[in-house]
């Protein structure tokens, strides 16, 4: 949760959300009401409603909307009809009739949380405590408001316990109760408190006679999590009541959020069918068919719900996504037409950068997908779709339903969406290919293990293949990461999913992702590479970790655990005893920049290279050292520093198109190369990099590798038009495609009708035509 | 159709410029820098770098006798006044004059005013100066910190509002961009720089330093890792037409003079065929587009051929030696180093 709170600042980090674990958006559908009130009529009507007999139940309802019904009941009736203003309205008369009544601004408060307000809702919930300060209904909506608002969890524990453990509180409220900690625990997989809770409410249920039906749903949940049988649950409650979507969707968004897409469409897919006015579910079985890259029916389930259900926030928001998905994508396939029953690449670009993006896209994924596929040993069964998104909000509404998460990419199985370059400042230092390489390997670590892996461990893997098989090779660890690393933050391998999950401090996602990263570096060291891959394919057979890793490596978690912290140990201590000192040095030496004392910067930095030479970052001092010397003129030393820099897997664009330019300078453009591509990967924007590499490839006589760049860099509307024009024309010249090459050149003539070069290639385009007639 | 779609856009813009810009090539030019108060020894370098450029800049597009600069004691109100007086004097109606101020403003939310020892330049007087230049198609740029707060005054409210008479810039959008800005000694490089001079004619208009200076105030800000402080702004038409200064201007001055009657006669001939060029790229919009490019195709060719021709006679002739050497100390390049 906490990763989607926090922004990831770092781009090698790559950010994911492999496990989508929004309870703040589960089903807000009318509850029973577990026996908050008692008038006799509205208890029959309610009765109708909860054992599936809803024309009886709307007729029973409409009796009741009559003056001589108290006011408060006739609330509840029409919210029961689904006129929730008519209902808001007759609450706030009510409210206004008897000001001192904490029930009635519970029950107002419950509205408000079925709307998807919950500020307000916690306002009338605090209002009624503030009436009655033990009111067990206005604590546990005010601990569900505080919740689903994303509330401060001590108040929110403070009020659940207050009710829960309360022997003086009514059955039906603490048994509201206890159904929501069973939601929390099923959440948190903690299952043997699971177990417990379900036992609890059974018999405050039994006891209060209280509707069994959600209890039946999260127990179907239970097991299905736990991979046990479960209809027996589902038809209990369906039995209860036959059109209890619930009773389907619980299990639905449980396995939508240990990320079994599939088994979490055909709940939800039965959910809508047993009550097709359920617009929650209809939402996220839209979402769960764009996960799933069934795009028409996700949209389809979208439109429904927002066509039942105008409050819904995450609906307005994918509805919003959903005109720029549709309208300014452009689709792409690979191989075209395909070699198989399907192609094995589909990219979908916002139409503004396909022409810049598309082929560097393309050339990555292919590299990955051949690279992934041999170590993990796993051959894709449908497409692996890739979807960049120039909107960051788009894109995390794509993913979450909701904007503001500070994500990078998210994989869904076979799909994966993620930030283009544009969705971030380019002093953000996004690295784009990194990301790509990041979430490519969740398709094929989740996919390989069903579904089933470790949160941790395939995030894990993903660390450790952007450092050993991505673009820019290398440890890249933050330096709040070395800071917990220090301070023994680090958890035992059976805790770690909590690190993502449930964090407890800032920034411990990433330090989460970083130990993930370098525990499965650890495995690949001291027990090999095929290991990983044994463990992987243990997950999908549902083997619990204790037992894979017992299994594969042959030793226990708690051995595990302490061998790697000795590997920590060797590989860090050194570092993290020199860490303050590095720091200190780093720090003087771009203070010293800014003091323009340029010798000062350069031996500050020297020292800081020297005792941490690995780190890379964009504040890292070989950016220091290399701006000292280039100050004090020293091009050599300049030069040495911004190349060990890239070799060390440095990524700042403007110091590797630097470096470029000095190895073109050196004529060696054998590294020239390297470096610009380098450079693709981190910042494909950078027109002087399409400009370069398609000069270099023109001087390698690879025409049509030259054509792709300058296109790029024409597409990238550079302010010299003239020249950019002109470079394509000569690439088409070069690959004797005569008209295309005239084409360019008049219109680089048109922009400058001076320009001597393109004069030059007119009159020999004009000679060689004359002189072939 | 891309090809089309280029020329037609580019046709517009040349005609839309020449509208309010008639015979330039016959015009006088008048360039008048200002260099005002720098406050700090690190801001008076920097504007008199910016001046030293402008100076060697404008040299290369006018007589010497019409370039006047003005720094330290000698920028007062009074003396600038006077300076704008006796020029719109000495001015023809078809004459141009460009006005250059350097230096720091202040805005107060009501005056913008342009720092120099004693009084300062308002935005009034900046307006009265304007107007009472003989003629229209004149040039000002204001460099300074706020110095959007002068748009007002000088072309009236709104993004769009300009005012026939003259093209203005300012370095900032409006008044409450008060930081020291970087556009000035961008503006200035422009006016040298071959990167800026983007149809290479050689000739540095005023868009394209506009062009070339917002760029790097952009790119300044962002290898700064920095929000922009600054926004310049362009106001008025004809910017595309209106030189600042020409690059080798020394080596075809001394080409001329070293020239022998044949070549004399080619450069001659390239000059005219650039001008039907120029006048076909105006005309684009009254013709078809297949007769457009046909006519246009035509004269290029013969535009390179002539200028293939004086090329070889240019290498019979042996290497120019330019009559005026590059001044050694002229400032360097702004910018520090190549890393961010």
């Amino acid at each position: 949760m906490c990763l989607e709170q926090q922004q990831a600042r770092r781009s090698t980090l790559a950010a994911t959300a492999l496990m989508l674990a929004i309870s703040a958006s589960t089903a807000l559908a009318r509850e029973p009401l577990y026996g908050a009130l008692d008038h006799a009529d509205l208890l029959r009507c309610e009765d109708l409603f909860w054992h599936g007999h809803a024309a009886e139940a709307r007729s029973c309802y409409h009796l009741l909307e009559t003056a001589s019904t108290p006011i408060t009941i006739r609330a509840e009736a029409s919210w029961a009809l689904g006129d929730l203003q008519g209902a808001n309205s007759l609450f706030q008369e009510a409210v206004k009739a008897e000001p001192k009544n904490a029930l009635l601004r519970v029950r107002w408060g419950e509205l408000y949380l079925q709307t998807y307000q919950y500020n307000e809702a916690e306002t009338l919930f605090d209002e009624a405590l503030a009436i009655d300060g033990k009111n067990p209904w206005a604590k546990i909506g005010s601990a569900e408001a505080l919740s689903k608002g994303g509330g401060d969890s001590a108040t929110i524990n403070k009020l659940m316990t207050d009710v829960v453990e309360n022997d003086f509180t009514p059955a039906g409220v603490r048994y509201r109760g206890l159904l929501m900690l069973l939601h929390n625990a099923l959440g948190k997989d903690q299952f043997e408190q699971a177990d417990k809770v379900i036992k609890d409410a059974r018999a405050a249920a039994e006891s209060g006679k209280l509707p069994q039906l959600e209890l039946y749903a999260l127990e179907a949940a239970n097991a299905f999590m736990t991979f046990k049988p479960y209809q027996a649950y589902i038809d209990q409650a369906l039995h209860e009541d036959p059109a209890y979507g619930d009773a389907w969707a619980i299990p639905g968004r449980f396995a939508m959020m240990t990320r079994r897409y599939r088994e979490s469409g055909a709940f939800y897919e039965k959910a809508v069918l047993v009550q097709p006015d359920h617009w929650q579910a209809h939402l996220e079985l839209g979402q769960n068919y764009m996960r799933l890259n069934q795009i028409s029916a996700g949209v389809d389930h979208i439109h429904t719900s927002f066509d039942g259900d105008k409050f819904n926030p995450t609906t307005i928001n994918l509805m919003r996504m959903l005109e720029v998905f549709l309208n300014q994508t452009e689709a792409f396939s690979f191989p075209n037409p395909p070699e198989g029953p399907f192609p094995k690449l589909s990219l979908r670009l916002n139409k503004s950068e396909s022409s810049v993006l598309k082929d560097y896209v393309r050339e990555l994924a292919e590299a990955g997908m051949a690279t992934y596929q041999k170590r993990y040993r796993f051959t894709p069964t449908e497409p692996v779709v890739i979807e960049v998104y120039p909107n960051h909000e788009d894109f995390v509404v794509r993913s979450v339903g909701m904007p503001g998460v500070g994500l990078l990419g998210v994989t869904f199985g076979y799909l994966l969406a993620m930030d283009s370059p544009t969705a971030h400042a380019r002093s953000e230092s996004y690295h784009w290919g990194t990301t790509l390489w990041h979430e490519l390997a969740h398709v094929y670590t989740v996919e390989a293990s069903s579904h089933l892996v470790p949160r941790w461990y395939t995030e894990g893997i993903s660390v450790f293949e952007e450092w050993r098989t991505g673009p820019i090779p290398g440890r890249k660890i933050p330096l709040d990461v070395y800071k917990a690393m220090a301070e023994g933050k680090f958890l035992p391998v059976e805790k770690l999913d909590d690190g993502f999950m449930r964090p407890t401090y800032e920034n411990q996602v990433i330090v989460s992702y970083m130990q993930g990263g370098l525990v499965i570096d650890f495995i690949n060291s001291e027990f090999g590479f095929d290991k990983i891959v044994d463990m992987l394919e243990l997950f999908g057979k549902g083997v619990k970790l204790k037992d894979a890793v017992q299994q594969s490596l042959g030793i226990s978690v708690d051995v595990f655990d302490k061998q790697f912290k000795q590997y920590i140990d060797i590989e860090y201590g050194k570092l993290l005893k020199n860490l303050p000192g590095w720091q200190a040095d780093r720090k003087t030496a771009f203070a010293a920049l800014e003091k323009e004392d340029w010798q000062g910067a350069v031996d500050a930095a020297k020292r800081a290279v020297f005792a941490f030479p690995d780190y890379v970052e964009a504040d890292s001092a070989y950016i220091a050292l290399a701006r000292g010397y280039s100050r004090l003129n020293d091009k050599d030393n300049e030069f040495r520093t911004l190349e060990t820099f890239w070799q060390k897997g440095g990524y700042a664009s403007r110091a590797l198109l630097a470096l470029g330019n000095d190895y073109i300078e050196r004529n060696d453009t054998e590294h020239a190369f390297k470096v610009f591509k380098d450079v693709v990967w981190a910042d494909p924007f950078s027109q002087e990099l399409h400009s370069k590499l398609g000069d270099l490839y023109m001087t390698h006589k690879e025409a049509a590798k030259a054509l792709r760049e300058y296109l790029v860099l024409l597409s990238l509307n550079p302010p010299d038009q003239a020249d950019a024009n002109y470079k394509v024309a000569t690439a088409y010249q070069a690959m004797n495609d005569k008209d295309k090459t005239m084409q360019y050149v008049m219109t680089a003539l048109d922009v400058a009708p001076q320009y001597r070069p393109a004069q030059s290639l007119l009159l020999e385009l004009s000679r060689s035509t004359t002189a072939k007639q | 159709m891309k090809l089309s779609l280029i020329l037609r856009r580019s046709a517009l813009h040349l005609v839309a410029a020449l509208a309010v810009v008639p015979a330039l090539s016959q015009a006088a030019l008048y360039i008048s820098i200002v260099q005002g108060l720098g406050g700090q020894p690190l801001y008076d370098e920097q504007f008199v770098d910016a001046r030293k450029i402008i100076e060697a800049a404008s040299n290369t597009i006018t007589d010497a006798d019409k370039v006047f600069s003005f720094s330290g004691e000698r920028a007062t109100r009074a003396a600038l006044l006077k300076h704008f007086t006796e020029l719109g004097k000495k001015m023809a109606t078809g004459d141009r004059a460009a006005i250059y101020l350097i230096g720091h403003g202040s805005f107060d939310g009501e005056t913008y005013k342009f720092n120099i020892p004693g009084p300062d330049l308002t935005a009034q007087d900046l307006k009265s100066i304007l107007e009472h230049l003989p003629g229209r198609n004149h040039f000002l740029v204001n460099t300074s910190s706020t110095s959007g707060a002068m748009l007002e005054t000088l072309v009236g409210k709104g993004d769009k509002a300009s005012n026939p008479a003259f093209v203005v810039i300012s370095a900032t959008r409006n008044g409450n961009e008060r930081n020291a800005t970087q556009f000035g000694r961008y503006f200035a490089e422009a006016l040298r720089n071959k990167d800026a001079d983007l149809n290479k004619n050689n000739n540095i208009s005023i868009q394209e330093a506009f062009d070339y200076a917002e760029k790097q105030v952009s790119t300044h800000f962002q290898d700064e890792s920095k929000l922009s402080t600054e926004h310049a702004q362009l106001r008025g038409d004809g910017a595309t037409l209106f030189n600042l200064a020409r690059l080798n201007a020394s080596e075809q001055k001394a080409e001329l003079a070293s020239a022998s009657g044949k070549l004399v006669e080619l450069l001659k001939k390239r000059k005219d065929l650039e001008a039907q060029i120029e006048d076909l790229q105006v005309r684009r919009s009254q013709l078809n587009n297949a007769d457009y490019l046909a006519r246009f195709q035509q004269l290029i060719l013969q535009s390179a051929e002539v200028s293939e021709q004086i090329e070889a006679a240019q290498k019979a002739n042996g290497p120019i030696k330019p009559m005026i050497e590059a001044d050694p100390a002229l400032p360097k390049p702004p910018g520090g180093t190549r890393v961010p």
